[in-house]
Parts: C-alpha cells; structure tokens; sequence
C-alpha cells in the first residue's frame, strides 16, 4: 500500500517536471551491464530500432515488486489449514495387540488380515470347488483334518461338509477351551491378556 | 392406511444409508453401474466375503441388505421379492441359497446381515481406499480378534473356577474309587461306594466358554 503510494507521489512529481521543465533535467539513460559498447554504438549511430532492443533480450518481463516475506513463506511451506507442503506426524498408528504390526487407526492391521486372507481364499476355493448350475440349498461347514470323526453327527446334519486337506491353523481355532489342571496361583498380579 | 402401517411398507435397514446414491462413473451410464452393482452383490451373495473398493462396496452393501430383508420379510412367495431376487442374483442358483440359506440363518438377527471393514492399502500406492465386505454367519476366521476371550472378564473368571471345581470333583472321585479299590483286595466291598461316583458324574456337564 505504502510502496504503491510511493510510487504513484514519484510519477506525479516527474509529470509535473515534464510539464514546467520539457527539456530542463536530463532524460532518463539506460544503464546496461555487459553491452557496453553496443549501447554506445546504438546511441551513436542513428539506426536505433526497436527490433535490435528486444533481440538482444533487454525488455523482457521482470518481477516488478518483490514479493513479501509472508508470501515468500507461504508459498513455501504452504498453509497449515489448507495444504502443508513439509512432512507432518501421522498420529493415527498403532500396534496390533495379536501380532505387533503397526495398522492405521479404523482399519484392519495388514499383517492379520493378510493371514486370514489367504485361509479364506483356500477356504472359498475348496467350497466353490463342487458349486456347479445346482441349487445351493445347505449351510457349509469347513472341517480340517481329524475333525470329521470328531464333530457330532446332528450338528453336521442338513449342512455341506467341506473338508480341507490340511491341519487346522493355529489362530483359528473353533473353541477356545483354556486348560483348568492349573495350579493355583498365590500372588495377586494379574498377567497381562492380548499379547503376541 | 394408518400412519404405522406406511412405515412398514419398505424394510428398514440396520445400516447407516447416504442420503444420495454414488454415482460410480461409468462408461455405460447408470445402467453399467447397475450391473456392475448387481454383480458385487452376487459375488457377496456367493462367496460370503469380498474384498473391493470402499465406494462400491458401501453402495452395494445397501442393496444386499434391502434383498435379504426383503427375502425374510415376504418369503419366497412373494412375487415382488421373487423379481428382486431375479434381478439381484445374477447367478441363478443363488436365489435358492438366499431363501433356503440365508433366510433361516438370518431370522432371528437384531443385527445388520452384512459387514463391513475397512482393508489395509499399500503405502504409498494408490489412493483409493479398499474394503471387505461379508455376509455375517460365515464359515470363514474372523477379521477382528475376539476379545470375549480375555480370561479377566468376569464370566471366563467364573467358568474358569466353576471348571476347576468341576476337575477337583472328578479327581477326588477318582481317588476314592481308587481307595476303595484297593480296599475291596484286602476286605470285601459294599455295592455302595461302586455306585456313588457314576450318580455325581452324570449330574456334573462339562462348562464351556461362551
Ligand atoms: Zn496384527
């Protein structure tokens, strides 16, 4: 605001001068650095034309005010509300309780859910397997090795059973039974559950 | 027509729904969206679990659960429902298993029949966001860690004890019938004491955890 002021009081002061004094101060020169001699050349000689001045590049656009610090700073780093061009702290990870893998805050941890994935792939394969153009009319019950034998007949009942041929994986298990033949614990410290 | 009976003329869902509908670009127009919907839905209907871009999963989610709704609701002899299912289940021996599968499995549910989960992404890969979706009931392993398992909930605490009880019993039994045992080698025995543990041992099931 204050440069523009400024500027504007400068103009008018030479426009005054030009009006009282046309030929009373000196015209403005041009300083060049580097075309020293042609310049000299070019005021000498009387075959000044616009098409040299240009070819040699002295007219060209310019930044004609510099640019505040705050604009400086601001296209730089950008603004904290809207776009922040620095790397910033990601405060939504955390640590898986079952594997120790690091998971975005909402959403699955990678590491688990690559694990049950891929049992789910096989899972879906083997039922999708015996699925032809009939009607699909059961329930389907996955049994792993030795569980066949095992399962109660009625429970198996009006549903397809769908056997994978490989043990069971350890992290899924269908009834976590804990062990009872425990000795009884005297101290009063509580053993930390979710771990590993 | 009372005011109560207009609300029960659409299936209330148990999911929250957009107030308006994605659009999904595509090169075919609403009628590509639709079919490609259709196809989500018959790919959830047949493999239970899914994994997919967040957006169309989000949309197809409400579909599946107004057809599976809709399918418990009026029965399979319904002619309305029956061409929802038509056009749904792209795969036409689905519309079997959803009223002879899903139906019995869901009756009785409180609960949304879908869920959804949002699924990790590579970093820093691509932008959109992906999702898992699946039909509750499956036969599949649990996305999320069960946490009804931790033994410091009241009720494990509890069958805990009450299952150790149950242990000390039996050896105790054991025990006494092995006394008695070899108490019938030296005297003679009493038919009571070979009865007594078979009694305590039917009247004793065996916990288990909920
Ligand atoms: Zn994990």
């Amino acid at each position: 605001m204050s440069r523009n002021l400024f500027l504007s009081i400068t103009k008018f002061v030479q426009h005054l001068e030009h009006l009282f004094l046309p030929n009373g101060s000196p015209p403005p020169a041009l300083a060049l650095a580097g075309f020293h001699q042609q310049i000299n050349d070019v005021g000498s000689t009387q075959n000044f034309n616009l098409k040299q001045l240009l070819g040699n590049g002295v007219l060209w656009a310019v930044p004609k005010h510099r640019r505040t610090v705050e604009k400086r700073l601001n296209r730089k780093f950008g603004y904290p509300e809207y776009v922040w061009k620095p790397l910033k702290v990601k405060t939504h990870l955390r640590t898986c309780n079952q594997c120790g893998h690091d998971y975005e805050v909402g959403v699955l941890c990678p590491h688990c859910y690559d694990k049950v994935r891929q049992e789910t792939q096989l899972m879906q394969d083997k039922i999708q397997e015996h699925l032809g153009l009939e009607p699909v009319e059961q329930e389907v019950i996955v049994l792993y090795d030795g569980e066949k034998t095992a399962e109660a007949s009625d429970a198996l009942k009006g549903k397809r059973i769908v056997e994978m041929q490989k043990q069971r994986p350890m992290w899924f298990t269908k009834n976590l039974l804990q062990k009872s033949t425990q000795q009884q614990s005297e101290t009063k410290e509580v053993k930390p559950t979710d771990l590993g | 027509m009372n005011q109560a009976d207009v609300s029960k003329l659409i299936s209330q869902l148990r999911i929250a729904v957009r107030p308006k509908a994605r659009n999904l670009k595509n090169k075919d127009g609403p009628e590509g969206r639709l079919l490609k919907l259709r196809k989500t839905v018959t790919a959830l209907v047949k493999h239970e679990r899914i994994e997919l871009y967040y957006n169309r999963a989000d949309e197809a989610r409400g579909y599946a659960e107004l057809l599976i709704s809709n399918a418990i609701r009026h029965g399979d002899r319904h002619k309305a429902t029956m061409e929802l299912a038509d056009y749904w289940l792209l795969e036409k021996q689905l519309v079997h298993k959803l009223f002879k599968v899903l139906v019995p499995r869901y009756e009785n549910f409180n609960v949304s029949y879908t869920r959804m989960y949002k699924a990790p992404r590579d970093y820093p890969g691509m932008y959109y966001k992906k999702s898992v979706l699946e039909l509750r009931g499956n036969p599949y392993p649990a996305l999320t860690p069960d946490l009804s398992q931790n033994r410091n909930l009241l009720h494990n605490v509890l069958l805990d004890e009450a299952r150790k009880e149950f242990k000390r019993e039996q050896l105790a039994e054991l025990a006494n019938k092995l006394a008695a045992e070899s108490g019938t080698k030296s005297t003679t025995t009493t038919s009571v004491t070979s009865d007594m543990p078979k009694e305590q041992k039917t009247e004793n099931e065996t916990p288990t955890t909920v």
